[in-house]
């Protein structure tokens, strides 16, 4: 990985393809699957090869705080060398303190420079939590500066956020009860700037780099969910396109690791599966290359890209078994609900019925006339 | 009626008005059309399964875009946030100017080949859907003259290309001759009532002669019917259940009568589809006999080891499988069972069997001759697929499919015979008596 490119804005994104030796094929079916990953028509296709050839690289610092350099390692290790690590290798990455060759004091020097040089644009990528405003900020400091100084420095010439994995994006681990550092997360602190959570535990690799490339060809952030998440990759639950829905419909379920419901592949539902709640990329994308995920493998999804998740009820406990006193109200809205949704679905035939009755019978006597 | 301004071009009043066609369209719109509307992602994945679409690179042929009438009554009319539009006037209406433009995309630019519901991400039927639109173009006078002709003959005459039974005997009389069998017709009892298509009996009467020499070397009790033998169904084609429930109850009374167990729709896409799947639902109840394509009957007696053949095509043979029968009917492995009987050097297409590509003439294209630019172009996505694999023949089981390949194969100066795979199993049957057929044979 490039780190410290000096005039990191001349080549164009294709030429530098080219170089790596990526075929103009290779580059053409990563925007077709980056198209189709963020629901774009196919139509545009041309145009994200066009923006994506064209683009010059933009300076990224990539801030580590409170993390385990899980996010940085899932980047990297999306097995190389795949266009999603050229893609990175050709944006400017200017300072990324797990990646870099220079320590100390040089490494620093570094992003202070990017961050004059390309004020206003660079991209600030952070991953891992930090000790809010109030906390003590001696509980994570990077050469002697607070993360909280650090990150708000950087923020102000920052072009935009990306808030790489759950720590970043929600407090996750750090910020768990009972929080004994004050963690929060980047969008609790970053209010005037676009922030872009890529959430999970870690990300999966493709929507980071989804994202940037989104950045590159339109110059603007993906469409966001609530929480902040391109909604291309966090639009659908993993319950909705898990492989094993067909057996959660059929009311199949694996009761233990080792029953025979576990091997013949049935859902994971009952051993605490948060895949219905539970939104991001991992049953349509997978890991590794596309190997595999973890309901493939056998493990009920622990919902790492949802906010609060360390502290949403134990992993292996089922979505049905309220983690609260349970609520009677909501039993009375289903059936509300039921009665509302029979009446319209009545009403709803009988109308289909009086057009079918409405409709005119066509005579071959008729067509004639039209000839 | 008062006399109206004439819209389309016939001076007259017509019977077909646009309320007429929205009432009809309206007809159409049940819980599966609803929930498909409300599901499409737009995604745009169906234009690149549409060969009108890839072949023309004109967006307005992306197959979605075909259901846009259906669409804007379903949003207007069926869902709470059309309805409240429509109190405040914001819905765009379905008007006859838009039906005359949609009419090129809903029968020219389509062959209701299927291959757009079946990539669909979320699975709308999306040519259920066209099949259904045009319920709502017929009623509204929105049709191609040549689909109409179709529809007018074939209930007036018995046959979409006007062709008359004793047509057909001067047929049976050729074959009787040429083959020394008999050919039966309205045989009481019998096993199987073969039904023809009008393009086969006119454009290959190898067909029939091909039947009569399997039948009579595999000892099938079957027969022609002289009250009905068309199992073509052009209200299938135009789009109106009158007409093609009319059609089906022909071949339905037919059948009653001989008080046949089953009936062999031919060589031709549309009509097993309109037998074997529509009718039924058409005619409103279950039919007291079994319908089956002719490809699987041969494959039945083959598996039964009732055909028994000798030699091999030693070209080069590739299938061109028919959209109705693979696609929409799951028939796929049966003609290629029989291509293993008789092809010493079988090639598949590279996308066959369920993906197959269509040629481009079938859903009425080939019977409308405005389409005919159309069709030409749809076809160069099979006229690249044969390119690619480089057969000496193709083989198909489908006259509008053969048709189309040698019409369009001919227009690229390929030099790539087509033919029927009843014939081809026909040429290759082991004589019953060997010794005393030597001597007559030339």
């Amino acid at each position: 990985m490039r780190v410290f490119e000096k005039n990191p804005l001349e080549k164009g994104l294709a030429e530098r393809l080219r170089e790596h030796g990526v075929s103009r094929r290779g580059f053409l079916k990563f925007c077709a699957a980056t198209a189709s990953m963020m629901a774009l028509p196919p139509a545009m296709i041309p145009a994200i090869a066009a923006a994506l050839e064209r683009a010059r690289r933009p300076s990224v610092i990539w801030l580590s705080f409170q993390e385990c350099t899980g996010c940085t390692e899932s980047l990297t290790r999306s097995h190389a060398p795949t266009v999603e690590d050229l893609i990175l290798d050709l944006i400017s990455l200017d300072y990324h303190h797990t990646l870099q060759a220079a320590a100390g004091e040089a490494a620093e020097a570094a992003r202070e420079q990017a961050m004059r040089d390309n004020h206003g644009q660079y991209l600030l990528i952070v991953d891992g939590s930090l000790p809010g405003p109030d906390a003590n900020p001696g509980y994570s400091t990077i050469a002697g500066v607070s993360n909280y100084s650090m990150l708000m420095e950087a923020v102000e010439g920052a072009a935009a956020v990306i808030a790489v994995g759950t720590c970043a994006a929600f407090g996750g681990l750090p910020a768990a009860a009972p929080n004994p550092t004050g963690a929060v997360s980047v969008m609790d602190l970053v209010k005037d700037k676009p922030v872009v959570n890529v959430s999970g535990c870690p990300p999966v690799p493709m929507v980071i780099t989804g994202v940037l490339a989104h950045f590159l060809t339109f110059g603007r952030l993906p469409e966001l969910d609530e929480y902040h998440r391109p909604l291309a990759f966090f639009g659908q639950s993993i319950h909705d396109r898990c492989y094993r829905r067909p057996f959660y419909d059929k009311g199949l379920f694996a009761e233990t690791f080792d029953d025979a419901g576990a091997r013949a592949g049935w859902c994971l539902y009952r051993l605490g599966c948060k895949g219905p709640s539970t939104y991001n990329a991992c049953a349509t994308m997978r890991w590794n290359a596309g190997t595999s995920w973890p309901i493939e493998a056998g493990h009920p999804c622990l919902g790492c890209a949802e906010p609060r998740f360390w502290d949403a009820g134990g992993f292996y406990v089922p979505l049905s078994v309220p983690t609260g006193p349970a609520s009677d109200y909501l039993l009375a809205a289903g059936a509300v609900g039921a009665v509302a949704g029979a009446v319209v679905a009545t009403k709803a035939r009988g109308r289909a019925k009086e057009e079918a009755a409405v409709r005119q019978p066509v005579t071959v006597e008729e067509l004639e006339q039209k000839l | 009626m008062s006399a109206t301004p004439s819209s389309n071009g016939s001076p007259e009043s017509s019977p077909f008005t646009l309320e007429r066609g929205l009432a009809a369209f309206r007809a159409e719109i049940d819980g599966p059309v609803a929930a498909f509307f409300s599901s499409c992602v737009h995604c745009g994945v169906c234009a690149q399964s549409c060969p009108f679409y890839l072949e023309t690179g004109d967006p307005k042929y992306t197959p979605i875009l075909k259901l846009e009438p259906l669409r804007l009554i379903w949003a207007a009319e069926f869902t709470l946030l059309g309805r409240l539009k429509g109190l405040l006037g914001l819905n765009k209406q379905v008007t006859d100017e838009m039906l005359t433009q949609w009419e090129e995309l809903i029968y020219d630019s389509c062959s209701m080949c299927g291959r757009c519901s079946l990539v669909c991400p979320v699975g709308n039927d999306i040519q259920a859907m066209v099949r259904k639109s045009r319920e709502g173009m017929v009623a509204s006078g929105h049709v191609p003259e040549g689909l109409i002709g179709a529809s007018v003959r074939a209930v007036q005459t018995g046959s979409p290309m006007g062709l008359q039974w004793k047509t057909l005997q001067v047929q049976i009389n050729h074959i009787e001759t040429s083959t020394g069998l008999t050919v039966p017709v309205d045989q009481a009892g019998a096993d199987y009532l073969v039904m023809l298509s009008s393009m086969e009996v006119i454009n290959f009467p190898e067909y029939l002669e091909a039947i009569t020499r399997i039948f009579d070397h595999a000892g099938v009790s079957w027969t022609l019917s002289t009250q009905c033998f068309e199992a073509t169904n052009a209200g299938i084609q135009i789009g109106n259940k009158d007409v093609a429930a009319l059609l089906v109850q022909r071949v339905v009374d037919a059948a009653v009568a001989l008080g046949v167990k089953n009936v062999i729709s031919p060589e031709c896409g549309h009509a097993y589809t309109a037998i074997r799947w529509e009718g039924p639902n058409l005619i409103g109840r279950p039919y007291p006999f079994h319908v089956f394509h002719i490809i699987e009957v041969l494959d039945q007696l083959r598996a039964a080891g009732r055909i028994k053949t000798e030699g091999m095509e030693t070209d080069r043979l590739s299938l061109h499988d028919p959209c109705n029968l693979a696609r929409k009917s799951g028939v796929i492995q049966q003609q290629r069972n029989l291509m293993d009987l008789i092809a010493a050097d079988f090639v598949e297409l590279k996308e066959h069997g369920k993906f197959q590509w269509c040629c481009g003439a079938g859903g009425g294209v080939s019977s409308n001759e405005r389409a005919e630019p159309l069709k030409i172009a749809a076809f160069k996505m099979k006229k690249a697929q044969i390119e690619e694999v480089e057969p000496a023949r193709m083989v198909t089981m489908c006259a509008t499919c053969r048709t189309q390949l040698e019409e369009g194969l001919e227009h690229f100066n390929m030099d790539i015979p087509v033919v029927g795979l009843t014939e081809l199993i026909a040429e290759h049957l082991v004589e019953h008596e060997p010794a005393e057929q030597a001597e007559g044979a030339t």
